[in-house]
């Protein structure tokens, strides 16, 4: 059909018509795909087909339903013109809610007069089944490519190649004292030293860079923040009294030490879904499954019913959003609209969490005991759980069918196969994650090299990294995805440490960050800038692991708390100074700086990080007590290392901060500034530069 | 045809001869908020058609954000037919609008009173007593509806125009068309609730595909709305100012290597904000220097209304002070009152009713309502029927989602007083005369602040993004006063 019709029809246009009518044709993309989006496809999308049509992309509106809906260029005898504009309304479309406004029926009409063009490479799938990223993952061939600088690295291949076809001249790699700064920010979220910039000037070593960096207990601090940000932890539950959740750190501690010992990811995902299952359970698996009871939740729910099944949705939505990039919750009250997952999908998901119970006392949380050690986790406490059943609507008094544990069906031809229960579990959970982390699901690793890519370059390959859905964005670079995630299967072994060193040994993220290069700037986190302060003046403590740290915040900022005196107990002095991630996360109270620098949502998985620029993130750096104390310890190292010279100073300022020696132009002018001012107010200065929040 | 204009028109010759098409492009590349205030006053009001003069009505807006979908016929809008049909069946006539047709009941009339007020005769029932006082400020809305029955799209759609988040929101249009009055304060603040986010958090106010210098900056919610506005170290303005200064400059060098990254640039003007904000937030936020009056004006001396209380006076303190967007949210959805309605509806008036009243009265009495326009509505309305709770006790019933009624209200700004628009059908169930659509309301909120809907776009890709975007949009002379 598009090869028939397509071409001839825009072919048409582009010889009949004068420009200026071509430039007041109707849009496609923006104008027509937005308002059928709006209107028409929760019936005529790739979910629910109503007369057997659908009007969600270009070559299928024009194969039409049972017939032709659309006739290019004539918009009267065209069916779908017909329905929408009709005054009759047993006749008109949409047959509930609002008709389309004249300017919107007009806009189809022009559409469809000046012949019903769309462009060629619309990318849609014919069926749900046929979504790409529910297709088995390929091992694509790597495309052969004329250029030995980008034949090296399997990525750059794919880069490369996309790049030509673009017509995309790729720019250079970036200086060594740049990449230098780039990868130790990357891995570790703290800046070179002094040291190791001298030895790289002296021998520049990427790899060897790279793989050092990897084995350094920093790089899970860096890392398991990003994993915290997509499971949504915090410290407390939320709500009213948001009382801290006992022992949760370890989960926290877990997670840090699971990326230092490159435990594979799919091992990851097993242990968190269903630690407590396995036949070689530990305590650290035990712990792992903490991840369950991350969410936020009122002690004293009004409406119990519902709040159990808020929670279990709370569970459901972070795992489906977290392993398997769908948005499984929606279809909580009925099918999903846009996806083709269905509210029998939903509850029987539901089903294989059903059986945990959280253990409490009243409004108290209580832990597990596992071989003597406090464990936050759910538990599951028989291995015949009472029956599932889908609530209508989502109404836990309306119950429907009895549903049996299973995973979403668009996703497989053929059920995997639930474990029997075991002693205490009915191991449903098991058999859940045991299916997540196999071939048979084309998830899981997809949506993980894609999450660990978006760190490294910006942006994912595919940009909804919660999303890999219908209507989440198409990948970039498809064959680059498919590459990279069979790879990581079957060659890494689900290591990500070998991930990471793939990617960061690539030319493409080693070029210099350009309009049109893959590799993005992006502020540095929070927890980065923060930690990259600690580091430079010499405060950093490298204390790891255990309950999380208060550090001060501006008493303006609890003021107005009824419990102003307790809600906020200061930790010590030294323990403040540790890393960001060991910063308590409370939800009703989040640390200002964190707040106003755009820390993580704590109610639901995160993608990606938001980024504000707004005012009082500048009051807060300019003008805040961590700073000025930061500032002053930082003056103070640099008076130790560098003497009382201030050309030698600044060097070594710049050099620690920035990593790297300051060009003429600033060195003058810091010297002028010098001349007037004091050491403290320089490192201020440093730590409110963009190029310290913006890294190369 | 329509009333003189409030403010005189402004002199023809002073019209910059900028192409229109490029014009909003060149505000984009950097014209400061008081330039481009200057400009756009004199570029919009020569491009207006001979049918009449465009002046801005008002110069400023006080969003009242009612996020969970008020009830239109148990607060502004009586409907004595479903006295009388109360009780009886209607579900089959409405099945597909209904999101839990299982909870689903027969009509159900209004558990409050209404009574006609003030010299408008408005109606208003007496879960709103104080705002039912100041009803010959307010223009009524009765015939507002939206597109979509659910909350997250529909909260989209009434903050950016469209169901999908990654638009740009009200306030950032209205901020990137008129900048600020006050070089000293955002343009567009956005005062939430220290009980929590609204659904869609921080999305509500984002400056989407436009600069981030559009967006919401947010106050905090508890304790002081902007910290740090003072050093927390002794040292000279001048020490200070230098090493801004300094900052100011390397910063710039920074981003004219990096030309494409608008956010550096957006970051280098936080930090002049953040400095002139110095001189003058502190003293905007301080309700110290209220009277004790104005306390009980506005309900801050009683607990269930201190919290809005606060926030309506910090929001009209920083319209005093030219801000030119404020944006008040509440945690949650109160106004979602799927049970008890009864109850629960008027718990959320008890919270907002007294301060709403209270705001109205203050702007009038410092000569401010003329200027401002005051917005108050939710994303959605609600449906006649009850909703039903688990044992089907109709004492604790609510009522479910209506994306075919809604209803809002302005004060001030241009509108006319004690006036109602719009009609729905005798049941409430759809706006059926005047119908207004969320992207009229938008339209005509533009043109009140002297923009035009068509004209207020940015360019992406080759084409324009508006507020409006391709949707009709009608602006609603009707109500201007």
């Amino acid at each position: 059909m598009m090869n028939r019709l397509l071409p001839t029809v825009s072919l048409c246009i582009g010889m009949i018509l004068p420009a200026s009518v071509i430039q007041a044709a109707v849009d496609y993309e923006t104008e027509i795909k937005p308002l059928l989006r709006q209107h028409c496809i929760s019936c005529h999308g790739v979910a629910k087909q109503e007369a057997e049509l659908r009007l969600d992309a270009g070559v299928l509106i024009l194969e039409g339903g049972s017939k032709p809906v659309v006739i290019p260029g004539n918009s009267e005898e065209s069916e779908l013109f017909q329905r929408i504009s009709s005054g009759d309304k047993s006749v008109r479309m949409p047959p509930e809610g609002s008709p389309l406004t004249t300017r919107e029926i007009e806009l189809l009409k022009n559409w469809i007069e000046a012949g019903a063009v769309f462009p060629a490479e619309e990318v849609f799938s014919r069926s749900p089944h046929e979504h790409w990223a529910f297709q088995p993952i390929s091992n694509p061939e790597l495309p052969e490519i004329n250029c030995n600088e980008w034949s090296q690295n399997p990525i750059d291949r794919f880069v490369y190649a996309k790049y030509q076809a673009e017509g995309i001249e790729p720019s250079d790699r970036a200086s060594s004292s740049v990449l230098l700064r780039r990868v130790h920010l990357d891995l570790t979220g703290l800046p070179p030293t002094i040291q190791e910039q001298d030895q790289f000037a002296e021998k520049a070593d990427l790899n060897k860079v790279i793989s050092e960096l990897l084995s350094r207990p920093e790089y899970g601090e860096r890392w398991a923040r990003h994993w915290l940000d997509v499971v949504r932890y915090a410290d407390t539950n939320g709500y009213e009294r948001d009382a801290e959740k006992p022992f949760v750190w370890r989960y926290r501690d877990y997670a840090i030490k699971s990326l230092n010992d490159d435990k594979p990811f799919d091992q990851f995902v097993l242990e968190q879904l269903a630690g407590d299952e396995l036949p070689d359970r530990t305590l650290e698996t035990m712990i792992a499954t903490g991840y369950l009871r991350l969410g936020h939740w009122a002690d004293e729910p009004a409406d119990p019913k519902t709040d159990r099944y808020d929670q279990l949705d709370d569970i459901i939505s972070t795992t489906g959003q977290a392993f398997l990039g769908l948005t499984i919750g929606c279809a909580r009250c009925h099918d999903h609209k846009f996806e083709p997952i269905s509210s029998k999908d939903y509850y029987s998901f539901l089903a294989v969490f059903n059986p945990l119970e959280r253990p409490r006392e009243g409004r108290t949380e209580k832990t597990v005991n596992f071989e003597g050690t406090e464990v936050y986790a759910w538990n599951e406490t028989s291995p015949a759980p009472n029956p599932t059943f889908l609530l209508k609507r989502g109404s836990p008094s309306n119950l429907g069918e009895q549903v049996e544990p299973a995973v979403p069906g668009v996703l497989v031809d053929q059920q995997p196969e639930f474990p029997s229960a075991g002693d205490e579990t009915c191991r449903r959970r098991l058999g859940l994650a045991n299916w997540m982390i196999s071939q048979e699901n084309p998830l899981t690793a997809r949506v993980i090299v894609n999450r660990v890519w978006q760190q490294h370059f910006g942006e994912g390959i595919v940009s909804t990294a919660n999303d890999f859905g219908v209507m989440g964005a198409a990948p970039s670079n498809p064959e680059l995805l498919d590459w990279l995630s069979y790879w990581f299967i079957h060659d890494a072994d689900w290591s990500l440490k070998k991930l990471h060193a793939l990617m960061l040994s690539s030319r493409s993220w080693q070029s210099l960050k350009s309009p049109t290069s893959i590799n993005r700037y992006r502020r540095l986190e929070v927890e980065a800038i923060r930690d990259s302060m600690l580091f430079v003046s010499g405060s950093l403590n490298p204390k790891r692991f255990g309950p999380g740290v208060k550090p001060p915040i501006p008493l303006a900022a609890i003021e107005a708390n009824t419990d102003k005196g307790s809600v906020w107990q200061v930790s010590e002095p030294e323990e403040t100074m540790r890393r960001s991630i060991y910063v308590l996360i409370k939800r009703g109270l989040i640390v200002p700086m964190f707040e106003s620098l755009d820390l993580a949502d704590t109610v639901s998985s995160c993608p990606k990080r938001q980024i504000t620029t707004i005012a009082p993130q500048a009051l807060t750096m300019f003008n805040g007590q961590l700073t000025q104390q930061l500032a002053s310890s930082f003056a103070e190292r640099l008076r130790a290392e560098a003497g009382s010279d201030p050309a030698r100073q600044i060097q070594l300022a710049w050099q620690l901060s920035l990593s790297h020696h300051p060009s003429d132009s600033e060195l003058e002018q810091m010297t002028q500034f010098l001349e007037k001012e004091s050491l403290e107010e320089l490192c201020r200065v440093i730590f409110n530069l963009n190029e310290f929040y913006y890294p190369e | 045809m329509w009333n003189k204009p409030p403010f005189p028109a402004p002199p023809q010759e002073a019209a910059p001869s900028l192409p229109r098409r490029g014009f909003f492009q060149s505000v984009a590349a950097g014209l400061n908020g008081a330039a481009l205030t200057y400009l756009l006053g004199h570029d919009l009001y020569a491009a207006e058609d001979s049918q009449a003069h465009h002046h801005p009505r008002a110069k400023s807006v006080i969003h009242l954000f009612m996020n969970g979908g008020p009830s239109q016929m148990d607060l502004f809008d009586p409907k004595p037919e479903l006295d009388r049909h109360h009780g009886e069946a209607y579900f089959d006539k409405i099945a597909g609008e209904v999101e839990f047709p299982d909870k689903a009941g027969a009509l159900m009339r209004s558990p409050f009173k209404f009574a006609q007020h003030g010299q408008s005769g408005m109606w208003v029932s007496d879960v709103m007593p104080h705002l039912a006082t100041q009803v010959d400020k307010m223009t009524m809305i009765r015939s507002m509806h939206t597109t979509n029955l659910t909350h997250e799209p529909a909260l989209y759609k009434f903050h950016s125009g469209t169901e999908f988040t990654g638009h740009p929101s009200l306030g950032s249009w209205v901020s990137y068309g008129l900048g600020s009055e006050n070089e000293n304060l955002p343009a567009y603040v956005v005062l939430d609730d220290p009980l929590g986010l609204p659904v869609n958090g921080i999305n509500n106010w984002q400056s989407g595909f436009l600069p981030a210098e559009y967006q919401g900056t947010r106050f905090r919610a508890t304790g002081s709305p902007v910290l740090n506005l003072n050093r927390g170290y002794v040292q000279p303005d001048a020490v200070s100012d230098y090493e801004r200064d300094l900052i100011g400059r390397l910063d710039q060098a920074f981003a004219a290597r990096r030309s494409h990254l608008p956010q550096l640039k957006s970051r280098i003007g936080t930090y002049e904000l953040a400095s002139r904000m110095q001189l003058e937030a502190a003293e905007a936020l301080d309700l110290s220097q209220e009277t004790e009056a104005m306390f009980q004006l506005y309900g801050i001396d009683h607990p269930e209304t201190e919290s809005y209380g606060r926030r309506c006076l910090i929001a009209r303190r920083l319209i005093e002070r030219g801000v030119r967007f404020v944006q008040l949210f509440i945690n949650s959805q109160i106004w979602d009152n799927h049970d008890a309605i009864a109850t629960t509806l008027a718990a959320a008036c008890r919270r907002t009713d007294k301060p709403t009243a209270g705001l109205l009265q203050d702007l009038e009495q410092r000569g401010l309502l003329d200027s401002t326009l005051v917005i108050w509505g939710g994303e959605m309305g609600r449906l006649p029927i009850a909703q039903l709770p688990a044992d089907k006790n109709e004492s604790n019933a609510g009522r479910d989602h209506n994306k075919n009624a809604m209803v809002a209200w302005l004060a001030g700004g241009g509108v006319k007083s004690g006036f109602v628009y719009g009609e729905t059908d005798e049941l409430g169930l759809s706006a059926v005369e005047n119908r207004v659509s969320v992207t009229d309301f938008h339209a005509t909120l533009l043109h009140l602040l002297g923009l035009h809907h068509e004209e207020l776009f940015i360019t992406r890709n080759g084409l324009k993004d508006k507020l409006t975007g391709v949707n009709e949009a009608q602006v609603i002379r009707e109500i201007f006063g």
